[in-house]
């Protein structure tokens, strides 16, 4: 009950576990896109609307918040895969993500 | 500085309860919302070379307050539909043969009933002021939480719900380019393109829903498919005017939507009239006009900085500034007016668009510009 009174933590995003290992911080409201831009990765990117689809990721650990309904541009299964758009991706725990940034 | 950052957007807000006063009051200030329209072109036009930057204090940040803009945006919704009830009562009241009589209720004269000719001004003044209320449903179609609900009910109120998904989907993805049936290419007018808009908007809009639930296996004549959902929205407002008055009623909405439909596909003519952008290509500030002269700022919440807006879609009105996109040197009043007669508004933009393809085009973009100069398409 008492967590009410919390203020929100900031999460972390483990960009490419597997590979580079960068760590990203990300404000409560911010996107994992915008939170990335601002940390000068290079993530690919488009719109920023959630609709071209060239932010994708896929998540592997933890869960985001999506803004908007990601079937409009993912595909059934890339959603179960853990795909995501980071355009429009709050972070609701801290979470492992993969993404090429060599697009 | 803070508090008039933020007033100032109240325009609109203030109009609009101005014209729905107006429309209560009945004889004359039915007409009210037309006049003011009138007023706000001369200001347009006479404050054309008034430019201002977006305003920050010393740490970099704007001095909107989020809160206070949003609560304003969703406030436009009851406010919009006040103004539809308006004109509703003044229809059954014709409809029912009420005296034309005035009357007093706390102190401020109304009339009675309304004859024919007034009506026409209560039907011009909410078409008007339901179209320039478009603004809101623009800017919330961006807020991708319940903003994005509203923006859609806003919508729904011009019989326009699918506008919504079609902006942030098609529009903001396909700009400048033949997929984008918001886009007017050079040669279009005014007129054919609010059909030739409206229409491929609402045709991407059900094919976004039929794609979507077809992958999801759901049937799309279903509550599922938004497009549906979207002009089962509408319905209140069918009944409330055929309940009220009937057939007129029924064409008094026709118009209503007409106009609101319209002044929304007059803003996506302008917008973005004879730009080029190849497929694929990011979009860049040079595939938007802006038209950011202080009145048109204000009153459009900064809806004119499209070069800034379909780069940060994601920003905020009040932040939205001066990219350096190829601007119109007018503000949206008085081009508006231009838009209403093809020729003028082709030699106006004839200029403009040389220089585009001149200074901001790429050679891609120049290529398909003088694809068009070939068929004797020049602006």
């Amino acid at each position: 009950m008492f967590n009410l009174f919390n203020k929100p933590k900031d999460r972390q995003a483990l960009i490419n576990p597997h590979s580079e290992h960068t760590t990203l911080i990300i404000n409560k409201g911010n996107t994992l896109l915008n939170s990335a831009l601002n940390a000068g990765i290079d993530w690919p990117y488009k719109c920023k609307v959630g609709s071209c689809g060239t932010c994708k990721c896929k998540v592997l650990s933890g869960g985001v918040k999506a803004q908007i309904d990601f079937g409009y541009v993912l595909s059934p299964d890339e959603i179960n895969e853990g795909y995501v758009l980071a355009c429009q991706s709050e972070l609701k725990s801290d979470i492992e993500v993969e993404i090429n940034l060599n697009k | 500085m803070r508090l008039f950052v933020n007033a100032r957007y109240l325009i609109v807000p203030f109009s609009s309860l101005v014209t729905i006063f107006g429309i209560f009051q009945g004889n004359v200030f039915s007409w009210i919302g037309v006049i003011l329209f009138g007023i706000y072109t001369l200001i347009d036009t006479v404050t054309k070379d008034i430019h201002l930057r977006a305003e920050k204090d010393t740490n970099g940040n704007s001095f909107g307050i989020k809160e206070f803009q949003y609560v304003v945006m969703y406030i436009m919704l009851p406010v919009f539909i006040l103004l539809q009830v308006a004109l509703a009562i003044r229809l059954y009241q014709f409809t029912s043969g009420s005296t034309l009589e005035e009357l007093i209720f706390l102190g401020i004269a109304y009339e009675s009933g309304i004859s024919f000719l007034n009506l026409i001004g209560a039907t011009l003044s909410t078409g008007l002021w339901a179209g320039l209320g478009i603004i809101y449903g623009h800017e919330l179609s961006h807020n991708k939480k319940e903003g994005f609900f509203v923006s859609r009910l806003i919508m729904a109120l011009s019989g326009a719900s699918h506008f919504t998904y079609a902006h942030v989907y098609n529009h903001h993805l396909d700009l400048g380019h033949e997929d984008d049936p918001a886009t007017a290419p050079r040669g279009r007018n005014v007129y054919l393109h609010s059909w030739l808009s409206h229409a491929g908007q609402s045709k991407y809009s059900y094919d976004l829903e039929k794609n979507k639930l077809t992958k999801q296996g759901k049937s799309v004549l279903s509550f599922h498919n938004k497009w549906i959902i979207g002009y089962l929205y509408s319905l209140p407002s069918i009944f409330l005017f055929i309940w009220s008055g009937g057939f007129l009623g029924l064409v008094a909405l026709i118009g209503v939507w007409s106009i609101s439909n319209f002044l929304l596909e007059a803003l996506n003519f302008m917008g973005h009239y004879g730009l080029i952008r190849k497929s694929g290509t990011p979009v860049g500030h040079r595939h938007s006009w802006d038209n950011d002269n202080v009145f048109t700022s204000w009153f459009f919440i900064e809806i004119g900085r499209q070069g800034d807006h379909h780069v940060r879609g994601e920003t905020y009105f009040w932040e939205l500034d001066d990219v350096g996109a190829p601007n119109y040197g007018i503000g949206y009043f008085s081009l508006f007016v231009l838009t209403l007669i093809p020729a003028l508004f082709r030699s106006y933009v004839k200029n403009l668009l040389e220089d585009w393809d001149s200074n901001h085009a790429t050679e891609d973009e120049v290529e398909v510009s003088n694809k068009f100069k070939a068929l004797g398409i020049l602006s």
